[in-house]
C-alpha cells in the first residue's frame, strides 16, 4: 500500500471520483470546442481543460503533486497568454493595424478609484508586510497598482522610480542567502526564515510595481 | 524494462534525495548531439526568400528583419536547451517540464513569422498544445499515483504493473505526441519552410525526433 498509515481511509477513497470528476469536466469540454464556434470561445473553452488537468494532479494530493500543479498552472497561464497574442495579432494584421499590447483603450471609470484610494493602497501594502512571503508580495503589489492607477485616473504625476528592477534583483539574493543559511547553520532557522519570507515580499511586490511602471509607460505612448 | 537494456552500461547515478539522475550512453550521446545542432542553428544564418512575379523577369525578395530574426533565433535556442536538458534528466516530472516549455517555444517560433496563414497555422497548434497538456501532466500524476515515485530510477525497479499504470502511460504518451510531437505537422501546413528564416523551423523537428525517442524509452521503462 503507498497510502501512509496516518492519512485517514476517506482521503485515500476520494481519489478515484476526483479522477472521474477530471475528465468529465475535460470531455465537457471538448464537446463545446467540438461545435462549430468563433475562434474567441474555442480558446475560453480550452482553458477549461487546463482546469480539468489541474484538477486530475490536485487529487494526488501530495506535496510531489503541489510541485506538478505549480508549474501546470504556470504552462496553462503561458500558453492562454501566447495563444491571445496569436489571435490579437492575427485580426489586426487582417485589418491592417499594428497590434499592441492593449488594443482597446483602457478606461477606468470607476469610483472607488478617487474616493478613497490612498487608504486602500496603504491597508493593501501594510497587510501584505504582515503576511510576508509570496502572498503578502502580492497583496502589497496589488496595494502599489493600486495606488499608481489612482494618481493617473485622477491625473496626478507618478512619482517615477527607475530602481525597482534592481529591487526585485537585489531582494533575490536576500531570499537565496536565507535559504543558503537554512541548510548550513540550521540552527539560525529564524533568521534564515525571515530573510526568505522578507526577501519573497520585496521581490514579487516589486514586480507587481513593474506591472504598473510598464502600464504606465503604454499609456504614454497614445 | 531494465535501464541497461535500453541504454547501454549504467556509467552512474546521482542521487539528490527523491530525484536520482543517472547516466547511460544512450542519453549522452542525445544529450551532445542535440547540443551539437542547437549550436549549428544558432549560428547559421537565414536565407532570403525570392519569390517569382508573374508575367514579368522581375522577382520579389522577402527577407527578415533583426528583431524578428532576434527573437526566433532566441526561441530556437531555448528550445535546444530544453531538449538537451529533456534528454539528460532522469526524473519524469522535469521531463514533463521540458516538454511543457518546448510546447510554449514552438508555439512562440512558428507564430514569430507575421503572415495569417502561419498565425493560423500557430492557434490551431497553440489550442492542440494547451488541450494536451492535460494527458501530459494528468499522466504524470496518475504515475506518482500509482508508483509513489517520480524518479525513473525507481519506477523501473518496481517488477509488477497495475492497469492504472499502463493507462497513465498512454496518457502521457498522448500529452507528449500533442505538445510536440505534432508540431512538425502545423510547421508543414502553414509551408513554413518557404517563409524566410526557414533554419530555425528545424530546431522544431529536431526536438519532436529526440523528444518522442526518450518518451519511447522512457514508455518501455515504466511499462515493459
Amino acid at each position: 500500500m503507498l497510502v501512509p498509515e496516518f492519512v485517514p481511509q476517506i482521503f485515500a477513497s476520494w481519489y478515484m471520483p476526483a479522477i472521474y470528476t477530471g475528465f468529465i469536466i475535460a470531455f465537457v469540454g471538448l464537446i463545446g470546442i467540438a461545435v462549430p464556434k468563433r475562434d474567441i470561445h474555442v480558446l475560453i473553452l480550452t482553458d477549461i481543460i487546463g482546469l480539468a488537468m489541474l484538477v486530475i494532479v490536485g487529487a494526488v494530493g501530495t506535496d510531489l503533486a503541489e510541485a506538478l500543479i505549480l508549474p501546470g498552472l504556470v504552462v496553462e497561464l503561458a500558453e492562454i497568454l501566447a495563444i491571445s497574442e496569436i489571435l490579437i495579432s492575427r485580426e489586426m494584421r487582417k485589418k491592417d493595424k499594428i497590434p499592441s499590447l492593449f488594443p482597446t483603450p483602457l478606461t477606468l471609470d470607476m469610483e472607488i478609484m478617487t474616493t478613497a484610494p490612498n487608504f486602500l493602497a496603504i491597508v493593501l501594502i501594510g497587510y501584505g508586510v504582515f503576511l510576508t512571503g509570496f502572498t503578502g508580495g502580492a497583496v502589497a503589489g496589488s496595494g502599489i497598482l493600486v495606488y499608481i492607477f489612482s494618481r493617473k485616473v485622477r491625473g496626478l504625476p507618478i512619482l517615477i522610480i527607475d530602481g525597482i528592477g534592481a529591487v526585485s534583483g537585489i531582494s533575490w539574493c536576500l531570499w537565496i542567502i536565507g535559504f543558503f543559511l537554512f541548510f548550513v547553520t540550521p540552527q539560525f532557522w529564524l533568521l534564515s526564515l525571515f530573510l526568505a519570507a522578507c526577501g519573497l515580499l520585496l521581490k514579487v511586490a516589486s514586480k507587481m510595481g513593474l506591472i504598473g511602471v510598464l502600464m504606465r509607460e503604454e499609456y504614454n505612448k497614445k | 524494462m531494465d535501464i541497461t537494456t535500453l541504454g547501454g552500461s549504467l556509467l552512474g547515478t546521482i542521487p539528490l534525495g527523491d530525484i536520482v539522475l543517472y547516466l547511460t550512453p544512450f542519453h549522452l550521446f542525445m544529450f551532445g548531439s542535440i547540443l551539437i545542432f542547437t549550436v549549428i542553428i544558432a549560428i547559421s544564418r537565414t536565407e532570403t526568400q525570392v519569390e517569382a512575379i508573374f508575367g514579368g523577369m522581375k522577382e520579389k525578395k522577402v527577407s527578415v528583419d533583426l528583431s524578428e530574426f532576434k527573437a526566433r533565433r532566441f526561441l530556437a535556442i531555448v528550445c535546444g536547451v530544453a531538449t538537451a536538458g529533456a534528454m539528460i534528466t532522469g526524473d519524469l516530472f522535469n521531463f514533463i517540464l521540458f516538454v511543457a516549455l518546448i510546447g510554449i517555444v514552438n508555439i512562440g517560433i512558428v507564430s514569430a513569422v507575421k503572415q495569417i496563414s502561419v498565425l493560423d497555422a500557430a492557434f490551431h497548434y497553440g489550442l492542440i498544445a494547451m488541450m494536451s497538456s492535460l494527458p501530459l501532466f494528468g499522466g504524470g500524476a496518475m504515475i506518482l499515483a500509482s508508483t509513489g515515485t517520480l524518479s525513473l530510477f525507481a519506477i523501473s525497479q518496481i517488477p509488477h504493473t497495475s492497469l492504472m499504470l499502463l493507462f497513465a502511460t498512454i496518457m502521457f504518451g498522448i500529452g507528449v505526441a500533442g505538445e510536440t510531437g505534432i508540431a512538425p505537422f502545423f510547421a508543414t501546413k502553414a509551408e513554413m519552410f518557404r517563409t524566410p528564416g526557414s533554419p530555425f523551423i528545424l530546431i522544431i523537428h529536431l526536438s519532436s525526433l529526440f523528444i518522442i525517442i526518450r518518451t519511447i524509452e522512457i514508455i518501455l521503462l515504466i511499462v515493459a
